[in-house]
């Protein structure tokens, strides 16, 4: 019998290196196969790993917040009283070593593993009606029945409890969990004192006059966008040009759409859908902007992937579109509800998240009217999207309100110059402007 | 109304002959319902009162006796056929569930079987695997029949009144353990209504529908669990066709919990027909635990005593069941 | 005595003359739902009893309209009999709304309530014990009603066949069992089937009369039947009757006939029931040649009349799906 390794999970093609959030086991405890033994950060998601032996934890030579390179040994599982080295002794034996199966494998895996932990709680009817009715996560609620099974009591049991004594709207709770707003010291004007987003809004100020400043530690995908934005503009140098599109003509296009797309995809279609097909569209017209840089060497991308920013709770995530340019709006429409979806619920997989070659970064449901985007390594561009506003503009000699936006793009001016960038920006101005363009 | 303690036993023959007295067209035929009275004395004293037209014994033919009770009853006479021991009703079956249930559907709706099957069902008098079955679930299968099963006099008499009432077949399971069990009677003829589930017992904690003699059973459990602190409500549907469906869903509703208990095997009885009928219901999004059938162990009802006892729920069953089900 | 002939003397010339009609009636209606099958038009099964319309005629034509009849499975002959209405009966072959049972039943349930006639029936023997219990209600209620209990030779070997003799022998009641034998069940001969030569001894089983008849002399029928339900009427029991007779068509819809041979088909079909009825009817001056003819004619156009009623009656509606379970 000798003690089975544990290493670091290649759980992605572009991942090399994991950092370690926290294990579930100290040295000395019993693990069985499958339970979760660790969770890492890659750069793209947070993963729990689970065992693939069953034993005693025998050795964990990393700790919290280490970065671990891909197949590096962290640890041994093995009989209580077997000798492991001291130290790590490196990389784990090569069959795990850059094989295209042990991703395929791992893949899956790690899909499942960031589903979702509502879908594996164990609760009656009773229980799932209840926590539905009170906008409950189940996967919150300890479930004191038969096999850990929540029932009707734990529930009842929950609400009644500090934790959910303060009445609270849905909304109003949503927006206090995104401010980090501490409900208890609200007073709700709704019905029977509900907490309602009115009450709300002003409280950021009287809390910050209460509390002082606190100190917390980064979230892990806090620090990994910390990390990849500041790598970004360190070695990057950014250029970034700016230009305003007269959005009127795709207004009026979006409100025809409207109901076409409802009615085929039961979706709304929104600016950021048209601008993912228009940007499609002009890079695919523009090849030297569908690039990447490695090293010394300029890589060409076949297939336009654009990725869409999405704000997420601590951070932000890119889902990728893959191929858009050859997208109808309607699949674009379709497919970027889906992965903003699973962006907020924590389920997108690697490969909803890998492969773009561009990026595009929309803050116009906010009062921004221009702002300048930091590129997503390794893609060399990215568009930074303003607001739409009705501006007084001349139109062949008189002044006409027109819908207009304005656009950043930045580039990597080590990948392209000037002209090509100011090119592309053009091309897609021009496409904006004159939406028929979108059929060509 | 006057009411005195009579056995289910002396119930129903009350039932009988006061219909027999009020109506001409009543009569009842079986094997040794003459002056032997029955094999469990139901019709003693009958013959004497009504006389061998009206209480008409006959040869050991349950085919030809079923089939009589159908074509008396098409042609305009509501019969009341006494089928010795349930288990015979393999006998007559064609007439029951080819005849007496098709005819009315068969033709279009016309003409009508009005016609009462009392018999005597279930185990616990070492009658062995042939007299000792409950094959309930059998004619709940079939449409065109109502069966029901009453559990104690008052019932018995009520149900029975409803049953003779009644256009169409009906079978009626009369249980022989629960012949000498007896409660309040009113003396006048009453009615109770095919399809009306009786609440035993009230409680919040776990809901027991028990039929037959499983409603005593799990009465007796609900006094032991209350001792418990745990508040069990038992429902007797009394009829399985029709069944009373909203009583059963409303009481899980409120329970949350669900134990079905029958004598009858448990395998295709008709507790799984309750169970599923809550899993259709919005009773579903109520349920607190996994539901509970009690029933018939999948064996031939055996002779020694011992093993006659082990081959059908009993009072420990049901609580050991409501004590896994309800966590207090 | 009517024309020299020996006949119940309830029975009129009209009458005689009605029934040779009806014989024709009987065997034009098979001969179309036979065509009708081929043809693919209705579906499901049907059993025809081309051939065997003697004895359904013959027997019906003696007992009266509140008297009751319980017929089987090959049963078109009994119902038009009982006045049935071809009408309703071949809508109901169709499967349709107006038909006997609304579409519900098909040939194997066509019954008239009403007229008496208490349904054909899907199981062979299922009928019998109904038939007694009809015969209850009659002694019951004193209603004094006679029941004709139809049923074929392969249904004597049925338990509920002994059963319900002897109970009705042992009731005394107003039911008169009719055997058609037709020499086959399904394909089974009578021959192989049992070890007595004539069904009818097996009334003495049950201590009640036996009668023999061939079943395919109209005559021979009536006054035999006629004898019997005078019999029950008296209170005297039941009788078991047997008609020798035989089924020109196969067993049901489909049927290779190869349990019999040619020649046997031959022989039966020589003594046609139909035939020597109107040359008993000409002989005594009931009928000319050419009346015989019209009354044939007026037959096939009535079923004419009934394909055409059939046709253009309405499909019923699924929502009777569920209607008349109970009543």
């Amino acid at each position: 019998m000798m003690a089975k390794e544990i290493f670091m999970p290649k759980l992605s093609s572009t991942m090399s290196v994991g950092t370690l959030i926290q294990w579930f086991k100290e040295e000395g405890d019993s693990v069985e196969i499958g339970e979760p033994l660790f969770e890492i950060l890659t750069d793209k998601i947070e993963i729990e790993v689970e065992a693939y032996e069953e034993g005693i934890l025998l050795k964990k030579y990393f700790k919290q917040d280490d970065e671990v390179p891909v197949n590096q040994i962290i640890g041994y599982i093995g009989e209580a009283d077997e000798q492991v080295p001291d130290s790590s002794p490196g990389q784990s034996a090569s069959e795990h070593d850059e094989s295209d199966e042990e991703i395929k494998q791992s893949q899956p895996a790690a899909a499942e593993q960031s589903s979702p932990p509502e879908e594996k709680v164990r609760a009656t009817p009773a229980a799932r009606r209840i926590a539905k009715e009170n906008d409950l996560n189940l996967s919150i609620i300890q479930g004191s029945g038969p096999n850990g099974r929540i029932q009707q009591q734990d529930l009842l049991d929950y609400l009644n409890s500090d934790a959910e004594k303060v009445k609270i709207t849905p909304l109003a709770q949503k927006i206090a969990k995104e401010q980090e707003i501490d409900i208890s010291t609200l007073k709700g004007t709704g019905s029977n004192g509900k907490i309602t987003k009115q009450d709300i809004i002003p409280a950021p100020a009287e809390s910050q006059t209460a509390i002082t400043s606190a100190r917390r530690k980064m979230s892990g995908i806090r620090k990994v966008i910390s990390k990849r934005m500041l790598h970004s503009v360190q070695s990057v140098p950014h250029v970034t040009l700016t230009s305003e599109i007269d959005m009127t003509n795709i207004k009026e296009l979006r409100q025809s759409l409207l109901p076409i797309i409802e009615k085929q995809t039961d979706l709304r279609i929104t600016y950021t859908d048209i601008l993912v097909k228009a940007v499609g569209s002009a890079m695919t017209r523009h090849p030297q902007i569908n690039i990447s840089i490695d090293g010394d060497e300029i890589i060409q991308h076949s297939s336009v992937n654009i990725g869409v920013a999405v704000a997420i709770e601590d951070g932000l995530i890119v889902p990728v579109i893959h191929d858009a340019a050859h997208k109808g709006l309607a699949e674009i429409v379709k497919q970027s509800k889906q992965l903003g979806k699973l962006a907020r619920s924590n389920q997108l997989t690697s490969e909803n998240l890998t492969g773009a070659t561009f990026t595009i970064s929309n803050l116009g449901m906010y009062a921004i009217d221009a702002f300048t985007p930091i590129i997503n390594l390794p893609e060399i561009a990215i568009l930074g999207v303003g607001r739409i506003q009705e501006k007084p503009v001349v139109v062949n000699g008189s002044i006409e309100v027109r819908s207009m936006m304005a656009v950043s793009l930045s580039f990597d001016h080590r990948a392209i110059d000037g002209a090509p960038a100011a090119a592309f920006l053009t091309e897609l101005k021009q496409i904006l402007e004159n939406p028929y363009e979108l059929l060509v | 109304m006057t009411t005195r303690e009579i056995t289910y036993l002396e119930a129903v023959r009350e039932a009988m002959s006061q219909e027999m007295r009020e109506n001409e067209d009543v009569f009842i035929l079986g094997e040794d319902i003459g002056v032997y009275g029955g094999a469990f004395g139901v019709t003693r004293g009958m013959i004497e009162e009504f006389g061998p037209e009206r209480v008409r014994n006959t040869p050991i033919s349950e085919a030809a006796i079923a089939g009589a009770a159908v074509g008396s009853a098409l042609t305009g006479m509501r019969p009341i056929l006494e089928l010795q021991f349930s288990d015979f009703i393999t006998i007559a079956m064609d007439q029951i569930v080819n005849q007496a249930a098709k005819t009315r559907y068969m033709f279009g709706g016309k003409g009508k079987v009005p016609m009462v099957l009392r018999t005597p069902a279930g185990s616990g008098t070492g009658a062995a695997a042939q007299h000792s079955q409950s094959l309930e679930a059998w004619m709940a299968h079939i449409p065109g029949l109502k069966v029901v099963q009453p559990s104690t006099a008052y019932d018995a008499k009520g149900l029975l009144k409803a049953a003779m009432d009644d256009d169409n077949p009906v079978i009626f399971y009369e249980h022989k353990l629960l012949y000498k069990t007896s409660s309040n009677v009113p003396e006048e003829s009453y009615k109770i209504e095919l399809g009306k589930a009786d609440i035993k017992r009230e409680g919040t904690d776990v809901t027991i529908v028990a039929t037959a003699i499983m409603v005593h059973k799990a009465l007796e459990a609900a006094e032991v669990l209350e001792k418990d602190g745990i508040s069990a409500e038992v429902i007797d549907p009394r009829t399985i066709v029709p069944l009373d469906k909203e009583t059963i869903i409303e009481s899980v509703k409120k329970t949350g919990k669900l134990i079905v208990v029958h004598e009858a095997v448990k395998r295709g009885g008709i507790g799984g027909e309750i169970v599923g009928v809550i899993a259709e219901s919005e009773a579903f999004d109520y349920l607190d635990a996994p539901i509970i059938r009690l029933g018939g162990k999948e064996v031939p009802i055996p002779y020694n005593p011992n093993l006659e006892k082990a081959a059908i729920p009993q009072v420990p069953d049901i609580i050991a069941a409501v004590k896994k089900t309800v966590r207090k | 005595m009517l024309k020299n002939l020996e006949i119940p003397s309830m029975i009129t010339e009209k009458k005689l003359k009605d029934l040779y009609k009806e014989m024709w009636t009987i065997r034009y209606f098979d001969e179309k739902v036979d065509q009708f099958f081929a043809k693919g038009m209705i579906h499901g099964t049907t059993h025809l009893c081309v051939g065997q319309e003697a004895s359904a005629s013959g027997s019906i034509a003696v007992i009266g309209g509140k008297d009751k009849i319980v017929s089987t499975h090959r049963g078109h002959g009994h119902c038009i009999s009982k006045e049935g209405d071809i009408n309703k009966m071949m809508a109901e072959l169709f499967g349709r709304e107006t038909g006997y049972c609304k579409g519900k039943g098909g040939s194997m349930h066509i019954a008239d309530v009403e007229k008496g006639n208490l349904g054909a029936n899907g199981i062979v023997g299922g009928g019998i014990p109904l038939a007694v219990g009809a015969a209850l209600t009659s002694k019951m209620k004193n209603e004094n009603y006679v029941v004709l209990c139809f049923f074929g030779d392969g249904a004597t070997n049925e338990g509920s066949f002994h059963e319900s003799l002897n109970l009705a022998a042992i009731w005394n009641l107003p039911v008169i069992f009719i055997c058609e034998n037709n020499q086959y069940g399904m394909s089974g001969s009578v021959k192989e089937m049992t070890k007595i030569e004539h069904i009818a001894t097996r009334s003495e089983g049950y201590g009640i009369p036996g009668k023999i008849v061939d079943g395919l002399d109209m005559f021979e029928i009536m006054n035999t039947v006629h004898e019997a339900v005078e019999h029950a009427r008296g209170g005297n029991g039941p009788t078991l009757i047997e008609m020798k007779t035989y089924r020109w068509k196969g067993h049901s819809k489909s049927d290779a006939k190869k349990y019999r041979t040619r020649e046997e088909e031959n022989e039966w079909r020589a003594k046609d029931g139909i035939k020597r009825f109107k040359d008993a009817l000409i002989d005594a001056e009931v009928l000319t040649e050419e009346e015989a003819k019209q009354l044939q004619e007026e037959a096939k156009t009535s079923i004419e009349e009934a394909v055409e009623f059939a046709a253009n009656s309405p499909e019923p509606s699924i929502e009777r799906l569920e209607e008349d379970v109970f009543a």
